[in-house]
């Protein structure tokens, strides 16, 4: 049974190079309305499990092909078409939300800086619910300190900021300008980092965080 | 610039794990959901190998999503 896989949407320009193949070696193919330009392919469905991790970097190698040279808007890799009038329809229901956010997006990328515990340094006191419940909230002030001090030092830099608080620690995300990334890097690594928090940071990938409501999770039809 | 793209790419081992989890976390988590595609991805048990983590970070994000689709259409 095959669907129709979709990676990415942009907008579309002659000079741009695009990818020749995708997931499990399948031609990417573009779908053109307007100035956007949606990049599919069509696979077999559901995806071999065996080969899931390989998929989800093939995927990502397809997005980022774009990427490179200019804002994308990414779908998830599990996001597929019944079949091509359902993409089609899909696409031209969303051209105009889609253009506005690529446009909006158009000069940045999206940086990340994760704040999470130490692994070797959180030991649990456990010798009382209340010693317990202090710990948490000091290292919750800590972290929040932490956040408050990547916010302040990246704000010169950004556009926008989004605070998401996960299981593994709190994501910051920064709207960046391209070319900017390591403006963004040398300023978060000059905040101290208490000994008990760890930081990691990633980038610069496509503006997700930053999508409007209404594309992240557009109206579609025949989308499985 | 293209260094900075080129530091997500997976070359195996050591610290370029976390770039592959990266990398499965964005490609499941980040992005257009298209309604009904949480639905698979919930069911998919075969998902399971990818890793712990990366599964339920995206179960989380898939109920999330599924609450926000569900108070859209009451509304």
């Amino acid at each position: 049974m095959s669907r129709i896989l979709a990676y990415c949407g942009f907008q579309h320009a002659p000079e741009l190079s695009l990818p020749a193949a995708g997931v499990s070696a399948a031609p990417v193919q573009l779908a053109s309305h307007g100035e956007l330009g949606l990049l599919w392919s069509e696979v077999e469905w559901p995806f071999d499990p065996e080969r899931m991790q390989k998929s989800a970097v093939e995927f990502h190698g397809v997005v980022h092909h774009v990427f490179r040279q200019r804002a994308v808007i990414p779908f998830r890799l599990l996001s597929v078409f019944d079949d091509r009038p359902a993409f089609t329809t899909f696409v031209a229901q969303n051209q105009e939300r889609f253009l506005e956010d690529l446009e909006r997006l158009r000069r940045f990328v999206q940086m990340e800086c994760v704040i999470y515990p130490a692994p070797s340094r959180s030991q649990v006191d456990r010798s009382s619910g209340k010693a317990y419940l202090e710990q948490k909230a000091a290292a919750l002030r800590s972290s929040q300190g932490v956040v408050q001090a990547v916010r302040d030092a990246a704000a010169y830099l950004c556009g926008e900021v989004r605070v998401r608080e996960a299981k593994n620690g709190t994501r910051i995300f920064v709207l960046v300008e391209r070319g900017r990334e390591n403006d963004f890097r040398q300023a978060v690594s000059a905040v101290a980092i208490p000994e008990h928090l760890s930081r990691r940071m990633s980038g610069p990938w496509p503006a997700a965080e930053f999508l409007s409501e209404q594309v992240k999770m557009p109206e579609s039809a025949g989308a499985k | 610039m293209q260094n900075d793209f080129e530091s997500v790419e997976v070359l195996g081992g050591g610290e370029d794990e976390v770039s592959l989890l990266e990398i499965l976390d964005h490609v499941l988590n980040s992005g257009v959901v298209i309604h009904g595609s949480l639905v698979i991805s919930l069911a998919g048990v075969d998902l399971v190998y990818l890793g712990l983590n990366v599964v339920l970070t995206s179960v989380e994000t898939a109920l999330s999503n599924l609450q926000i689709e569900e108070k859209r259409r009451q509304k």
